[in-house]
């Protein structure tokens, strides 16, 4: 009788999963994954690679938002750091995009470094409006610096080849995000389950016992928002090859909202929710919109002139809808789906 | 010198407006300790409405005001009721999402049921040039300082000597002694957001008398953080003077300094405040247990 899932050796317990069936099924999403450009037309191919892109964001906002319960709203200005950087750095310093990818990354953590040391003496609201503020600063440095940032005025980006592969070409912008990805989830899985990522976890349940036990706050949450902005600035960097040519106006309010909605609809501190739910968010408004489509006219065409709005309200809802109903998310639907099927006919 | 006082001046009119959505940040916030971060929308969704009775169904002056003071709190307290009310239990947290979620839900049905069109919103005061000493200020602009103070004179009369204004504060005081003493906490929050509706809803009329009746109009809640934060989040009284300060600040940085500094030299300021004093210049620090 099976009494439970019991680990014996150093080499199963070091492996990110030791089920095989986890591993079959992760090969063959690779796998469609993989397939994917070969069978889709070029709007799903745009549509995955914002997921992606997406993706990548969500899991490092998850990082510092989920993990370790420091409250952001300033992603869409870490964001726009780490595309500005990489957009600057190619067209005008000429730096081969190989380097102003990674620096992106680097100088969206410094960055944060600066909103990470008053979030030492932060906690909670304050910490959210500090990150709401710091987001406006940049975005409002970004407009008004004209002769670093070109201002109003965008940048665009021409040299795209990364390693002798053009990014340019959708299906290699594809390949890329997937890679980066891939990685960026290795990496983060990783650390959740070091020293680092439990002391992250402690902070987020309780930071004045955290530190009680030993966790030093100054470094953990620093390191938070350290790895966390890398992340997110390597995702910025991304959307400077996915759109070449940036502009401020890409980086509202809404659009970090939008990466909250993502980490709370998908399950907040689970890099598997981060995915989910940033496909999600992607997804929900191009449904509706086809589903609009096959609306009466009169009431269609009002909607379809407000699709910005019908997306905002989506958005909303399903941020208003996932609290109130599911705080754990989709990945928590999914945990519970899973205990009732092990279960049954002993689950509830 | 001049160019000083009227830099003041302008700061003052535009300072009046953070200051109101402050205090209804703070009003909501001492009663259930949630910041709402629809303020901005809700004041928007209150411009609208008060817009469409002047416009389309034209309501005078004399009786716009009260109508629109009548229907702002029925507007606060169907989304406390619709969405807040059902999360009580919940973390703050979690409360606070919900509020981001209303806001952007709030936002989006605003623009879709009335457009994207910037719309004048006339009043009968509207148009005139007022002279003090230097100063030059619009009638409108000489309206929304009157609002203002009457406004704070009014939230301060409200909170210190009448019964509702004195159990809200109990509330916030502490909920389980108010409930004891046979305060409605439940009720109190419906009255919260019914309050911070009227307040911040004359806010929104008075920027769409100003400027226009336009949906980017949620921006001045986001921009009134920084009032909240100055003068204190639980103090209205102390919000509005915030306002007023940031608003100064604001305008003089932009006159002398770089022009860029406008929308966010408030922001600077409450960065470095919260740096020194992390619970805000006039907030209480929190004393916690584990």
């Amino acid at each position: 009788m099976r009494t439970g899932n019991h680990i014996e050796s150093y080499p199963r317990h070091i492996a990110l999963s030791d089920s095989v069936v986890v591993w079959f099924w992760l090969a063959v999403l690779m796998m469609a994954l993989i397939m994917l450009p070969a069978v889709s037309g070029l709007f799903v191919l745009g549509l995955a690679i914002r997921i992606l892109i997406a993706a990548v964001g969500a899991i490092g906002l998850n990082l510092l938002t989920g993990s370790t319960g420091q409250i952001s709203l300033g992603q869409s200005g870490f964001l726009a750091a780490g595309c500005y950087t990489t957009g600057l750095l190619i067209a005008d310093y000429n730096w081969p995009p190989e380097l102003a990818l990674p620096m992106s990354g680097f100088v969206t953590a410094a960055l944060s470094l600066l909103v990470g040391i008053p979030s030492l003496r932060l906690k909670g609201l304050y910490l959210a409006i500090t990150t709401l503020a710091f987001s406006f600063i940049i975005t409002q440095f970004l407009l008004f610096a004209e002769p670093i940032t070109h201002g109003p005025y965008g940048v665009r980006i021409e040299n795209t080849t990364f390693f002798g592969v053009d990014l340019a070409r959708p299906t290699a912008l594809y390949y890329f995000c997937l890679a980066v990805l891939v990685l960026v989830t290795l990496g983060v899985l990783n650390i959740m389950r070091t020293r680092v990522g439990r002391a992250f976890n402690a902070i987020r349940d309780h930071d004045i016992a955290a530190r009680a036990m030993g966790v030093n706050l100054t470094i953990y949450k620093l390191t938070a928002f350290g790895a966390s902005s890398f992340i997110v600035g390597l995702a910025g960097g991304l959307m400077a090859f996915q759109f070449r040519f940036i502009n401020v106006d890409i980086f509202s309010v809404t659009l970090a909202i939008e990466a909250l909605a993502m980490i709370i609809v998908g399950g907040l501190g689970s890099v598997a929710g981060a995915i989910i739910g940033a496909a999600f968010i992607i997804i929900l408004p191009e449904v509706v919109g086809d589903a609009i489509a096959l609306l009466p006219d009169a009431v269609g065409e009002v909607l379809a002139n407000g699709a910005l709005e019908v997306k905002g309200l989506l958005i909303g809802l399903v941020i208003i809808l996932t609290l109130r109903l599911e705080p754990d998310g989709l990945i928590g639907v999914w945990r519970n789906t899973k205990r009732y099927w092990s279960r049954w006919p002993l689950s509830v | 010198m001049d160019l000083f006082l009227n830099f003041v001046a302008s700061g003052l009119v535009i300072g009046s407006v953070y200051g109101l959505i402050g205090m209804s940040f703070a009003i909501i916030f001492r009663t259930t300790s949630v910041l709402n971060f629809a303020q901005g929308e809700v004041m928007m969704l209150v411009a609208y409405v008060s817009w469409t009775l002047a416009h389309t169904l034209h309501f005078p002056f004399w009786l716009l005001l009260p109508t629109t003071i009548l229907l702002a709190p029925l507007i606060g307290m169907a989304i406390e009721r619709l969405f807040i009310r059902p999360m009580s239990g919940q973390p703050i947290f979690a409360i606070v999402m919900v509020t981001i979620g209303v806001a952007i839900v709030l936002r989006s049905l605003t623009i879709l049921v009335w457009g994207h069109e910037f719309e004048g919103f006339n009043v009968p005061f509207s148009g005139g040039v007022f002279e003090i000493g230097p100063v030059f200020l619009l009638t409108e602009q000489l309206a929304v300082l009157i609002l203002f103070a009457v406004v704070s004179l009014l939230a301060w009369a409200f909170f210190r000597f009448s019964r509702v204004g004195m159990a809200m504060r109990a509330t916030s005081q502490d909920e389980t002694a108010a409930l004891l003493m046979g305060i409605d906490s439940r009720r109190m929050s419906s009255f919260a957001w019914g309050i911070s509706a009227i307040v911040s809803g004359l806010a929104g009329i008075m920027v769409s008398v100003m400027f226009a009746r336009a949906p980017d109009m949620w921006h001045f809640g986001l921009k009134s953080f920084p009032a909240t934060i100055l003068g204190g989040l639980d103090s209205p009284i102390g919000s509005g003077f915030g306002g007023l300060v940031i608003g100064v600040i604001g305008e003089l940085s932009a006159g002398y300094i770089w022009n860029g500094l406008k929308e966010i030299s408030g922001l600077i300021l409450i960065i470095v405040i919260l740096m020194v004093r992390p619970y805000g210049l006039f907030g209480e620090k929190e004393l916690e247990r584990v």
